[in-house]
């Protein structure tokens, strides 16, 4: 519905949108200021110590490693690192907080200005309805990348489906207490639902790259928060505007921010006013519900956690950690257009997730560079739709990049026609067997012995008088019919061309 | 053994030397201090909580390595006290907390596990001000400590209960914790050697916090020496202490006998001229640099007129981050929860109120204030500016002098309820300690006068370079053995 309408309202209306992301480090040892490990899950309360526990006298310690992992972040996305820096305690009581503040990052983080650069294509891109409604790239500030701890979790007992209404009473686990999260925050340069979404999914595959998340939205260690207004097209002052929560998949993201676009256009349509408020969506109702206002907004008394001594980063420091920068998606898709002569769009696809990125690049340096192109296509046809299908992640996947290298090679030496690869592929795919092994045992070899195939196709010819002295008088559309019977002669095994070249010759 | 109470008054190094040479063993120890706990301790209550087991098990241990031929530790069979903010399992930490009257000690206080690996017996954990507010110890929740020397008089505070257990020969050493003087104040007011270390030397790990960036760990004793063995014991980097420092750390013991001579010593004039400040506090504090200077240091006078501003940063900065450090205690984890809470902002309200005695209440109040939106920059941004003035201050005084001379406490100790009712009267308690603090300077009170009209000790400040224990040590132990004062008190 919101969809539908979307398109209309933003004729008239262009949103603002903000995106904060907190992303977990879940690939980090340790939480953000103690020894404990950090995981998804457990029986609750058995991944804490003093110090996540809030226990009096214990002291927070920061984790360097999360600190770099923040820093690397940083200069992924361009931005500026601070060379001074500091954690601050936002104070506010909440039971899941064991401290009663959270040490988080205030007017000092690690991460200033930087960006990201999006593409839209496809049915989002006409969501910009300043542009002309092809595919388009923009780039998205980032305003600042900091780090702070999560907060433990509350269960609500008694309620219904958990909610905090009608429970009489609430259990909290401090598993998840301390984990190591960053946030970013991006400037408001994001127009439309599918940018929202793009920036998200890009970002995702960033952290992927750097290895220092997981990015599971359904597990939480990625969760999105949007702020969005409206303002009539051609004016200058923003609106006011609304925070979003509880958006928990890319597809939640999108819809909601879309709902909620339309909401507001509504409300201002009707001569309403926007409250600034903190609203909810329900991904069952399809819709945004305020969950608090601003004028019950808590002061967090923000202060110099006085537990730590403030950062001072050299630029010595600064550059042995983007010494340990990975090559990131974007210059990755250079490089494979380049390289092996892709389109951009094959080269994106290819590049984006750094472990379909690394299958592809191995396959292709067994099989040798000219045969990129198959092997691309290989992975982007039967492999990703086999993937998909059966929503098999790439690392439980059967099929290895040396099988992968294989199959195409096979193929490239007329071994087996493109028919019987598919075969092979599917076979390769549910067995783990290489292709080789699975070409022998079905008997598939091709046969391009042109003796073998001028054989079958002399008895062929030889047996059947009638249908080729009608061929003869010129009803050639019987080619068809001899290439059938000389394949049954050979049980399927001809070379294809050549089957018809020999025939042709024959019969001519 | 039949001089058992004579165990009481012995150094730490006597204690020692004692149980090595088998004379009596720390077991020996154990029983003689809790028969002279038993005799003093109902008049003068400077214990929450007293650990027999705990210390008797530790004598065995040192009686096992003395069978054993082993090498003993610096402080073998010493008996030692611990002020209630430290943890150490087995025991509760109350901070004289009605709040945490229940609270049992989940992990060990890295100060304090370092005092027993060296040796020391954990006699009792002493009675404070609720979370270290306050001078006097009047404002715990398990009643007042009394003083040794008078027993209707403080024996000032926070850590009142630590010093008055040193003083009545109770234990030989014990640990405070200073934020603004929480150590050497009460060190003054009850005759002791009280020393806060520099901000950095000795892991907070474990301590219940009041300031985080004031807060420092340090010991009471009966001399010099034994303030540098326990220093000795206690000091060095924690990794569980981000403010800890790596910095070495000497044997604070070595140069105690070296002297004073030529070593720069200055008094500060404008604290001792300071209106409030006793006279016969100023006299002492006088003769005690005559003293020095008879001993062959060169003395000199300088004002520190930033200090003065000392108090009024101090009031907005510690209580600003007790604020924080005191919000945990909500009643959902541990500590005291009202029995029948409507819901979660009402369970944090009334455990709150129920818990806090009144000065605490006070100090999380002036400290959210001083943090709210709209005030932050005019009150904390001030005192934290004000707080790097007063270090400018020190620095360019340490390029003239080695060591600087302040009275520690403005006067003697003072009635029970002479001024309770008056927090302002009792916030300059600490008008010439909290500087350091407010600096992360070490310093160190020892008594160097009793007052000739009540007898009550008068105690001096020697305040030392960021790191630089080892000298102001020196100085205090120079002027000790001039001194060479009879400090045991009636009650003891
Ligand atoms: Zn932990």
């Amino acid at each position: 519905m919101a969809k539908d309408r979307l398109a209309g309202v933003l004729e008239r209306y262009e949103a603002v949108i903000g995106l904060e992301i907190h992303t977990e480090l879940t690939s980090l040892n340790s939480k953000m200021f103690c020894g404990c490990p950090v995981a998804f899950g457990g029986e609750p309360n058995t991944r804490v110590c003093p110090v996540c526990l809030g226990m009096p006298g214990a002291l927070p310690v920061p984790n360097e490693a999360a600190v770099e992992a923040t820093v690397l972040a940083g200069l992924a996305l361009d931005c500026e690192i601070a060379p001074f820096s500091q954690f601050h305690r936002k104070q506010y009581f909440y039971p899941d907080m064991p401290k009663d503040y959270q040490i988080s990052q205030y007017d000092l983080p690690f991460c200033g200005l930087g960006h990201l650069d999006i593409e839209v294509d496809g049915e989002g891109a006409k969501q910009r309805v300043d542009l002309d409604g092809g595919p388009y790239a923009t780039r998205i500030g980032v305003t600042r990348i900091h780090l702070e701890e999560d907060t433990g979790k509350m269960v609500h007992v008694g309620g219904s489906e958990g909610r905090i209404a009608g429970a009489d009473h609430s259990l909290v686990d401090f598993n998840r207490a301390g984990t190591p999260l960053m946030e970013l925050v991006s400037e408001p340069d994001i127009r439309t639902p599918e940018e929202a979404r793009r920036f998200a999914q890009k970002l995702r595959l960033i952290m992927l790259n750097l290895g220092v998340s997981d990015c599971s939205m359904e597990e939480g260690s990625m969760r999105v928060d949007g702020n969005v207004s409206i303002r009539l097209r051609g004016e200058t002052e923003l609106g006011t505007k609304t925070e979003i929560k509880n958006m928990n998949s890319f597809k939640a993201l999108h819809d909601a921010l879309a709902f909620e676009i339309v909401r507001q256009a509504d409300v201002l349509d009707e001569g309403g006013r926007i409250v600034q408020e903190t609203r909810h969506w329900d991904v069952t109702a399809k819709r945004t519900s305020a969950l608090r206002s601003k004028e019950e907004a808590h002061d967090y008394r923000y202060f110099p956690e006085p537990d730590m001594v403030p950062f001072e980063f050299s630029a010595g420091w600064i550059d042995a950690i983007r010494a340990r920068l990975p090559e990131l998606p974007d210059a990755r898709r250079e490089r494979f257009m380049r390289d092996f002569g892709l389109s951009s769009a094959d080269a994106r696809t290819l590049s984006e997730d750094v472990e379909f990125a690394a299958f592809f690049e191995e396959a292709v340096a067994l099989a040798g560079t000219p045969l990129a192109k198959p092997i691309a296509n290989w992975m982007l046809g039967d492999f990703s739709a086999y993937l998909n299908a059966g929503t098999v992640a790439l690392s439980d996947a059967k099929v290895t990049p040396a099988m992968l290298a294989e199959l195409v090679q096979v193929i490239d030496a007329g071994t087996i026609s493109g028919k019987q690869a598919k075969q092979v592929f599917t076979e390769m795919a549910e067995t783990g067997d290489a292709p080789g092994a699975i070409i022998e045992i079905r008997g598939m070899k091709q046969v391009s012995d042109t003796g073998a195939i001028e054989a079958a196709v002399e008895r062929v010819i030889i047996a059947n008088p009638d249908e080729v002295a009608s061929y003869r008088a010129g009803k050639t559309t019987l080619i068809g019919w001899f290439v059938g019977q000389v394949m049954r002669e050979m049980r399927g095994q001809g070379n294809p061309s050549l089957v018809n070249e020999i025939l042709v010759k024959k019969l001519g | 053994m039949s001089q058992k109470t004579d165990l009481a008054g012995l150094s730490a190094r006597a204690i020692r030397e004692g149980i090595a040479g088998k004379r009596f063993s720390a077991g020996d120890v154990v029983e003689a201090t809790y028969a002279h706990i038993d005799v003093h301790e109902p008049g003068i209550h400077a214990f929450n909580e007293l650990t027999p087991d705990l210390a008797r098990a530790a004598a065995a241990h040192i009686d096992a390595k003395v069978a054993a031929g082993e090498e003993l530790p610096p402080l073998a069979g010493v008996p030692a006290a611990l002020k209630d903010n430290m943890n150490l399992v087995g025991t509760h930490t109350t901070c004289s907390s009605r709040i945490l009257s229940d609270f049992k000690s989940p992990y060990d206080c890295t100060a304090v596990r370092r005092l027993l690996d060296a040796g020391a017996l954990p006699i009792g954990k002493c009675n404070m001000d609720e979370f270290a507010f306050g001078s006097s110890t009047e404002n715990s929740a398990f009643g007042v400590t009394h003083n040794p020397w008078d027993l209707s008089r403080v024996p000032g505070g926070s850590s009142g209960g630590s010093a008055a257990a040193v003083a009545a020969r109770m234990v030989t050493v014990s640990l405070g914790s200073d934020t603004g003087g929480s150590i050497r104040q009460p060190g003054a007011l009850t005759g002791t050697v009280a020393m806060k270390p520099t901000y950095g030397r000795v892991s907070r790990y474990g301590i219940v916090a009041f300031a985080s960036s004031l807060d420092q760990i340090g010991p009471f004793s009966r001399s010099v020496e034994d303030a540098a063995l326990v220093l000795n014991a206690i000091s060095g980097h924690d990794d569980t202490d981000a403010t800890s420092v790596r910095e070495p750390v000497p044997d604070f013991t070595a140069t105690l006998g070296d002297g004073v001579k030529g070593l720069r010593v200055g008094l500060v004039r404008d604290m001792l001229d300071l209106e409030g400040c006793a006279a016969e506090v100023r006299e002492a504090t006088e003769m005690s640099v005559r003293t020095l200077e008879s001993l062959g240091a060169q003395v000199g006078e300088i004002d520190l007129p930033m200090s003065q501003h000392g108090l009024a940063a101090y009031y907005i900065i510690g209580p600003a981050e007790a604020s924080s450090n005191l919000a945990r205690f909500d009643g959902i984890r541990y500590g005291h929860r009202v029995s029948d809470p409507s819901d979660v902002v009402d369970l944090y309200m009334r455990s709150r109120a129920e818990g806090f005695g009144p000065e605490t209440i006070r100090r999380i109040m002036l400290g959210t204030y001083a943090l709210s939106a709209g005030y932050y920059d005019a009150y904390y941004g001030t005192a934290q500016k004000t707080r790097t003035l007063i270090t400018r201050e020190f620095d360019a005084a340490f390029e003239q002098f080695d060591v600087l001379v302040t009275p520690t406490s403005p006067t003697v100790a003072f009635k029970i309820g002479e001024k309770a009712e008056d927090p302002l009267s009792m916030y300059l308690s600490d008008v010439f300690t909290i500087p350091l603090n407010l600096a992360g300077l070490p310093g160190v009170s020892i008594p160097c006068a009793k007052s000739e009209s009540t007898g009550l000790p008068i105690g001096v400040q020697i305040i030392g370079k960021h790191f630089d224990e080892a000298t102001m040590l020196r100085v205090a132990a120079a002027l000790e053995g001039a001194l060479d004062l009879d400090m045991r008190p009636p009650a003891a």
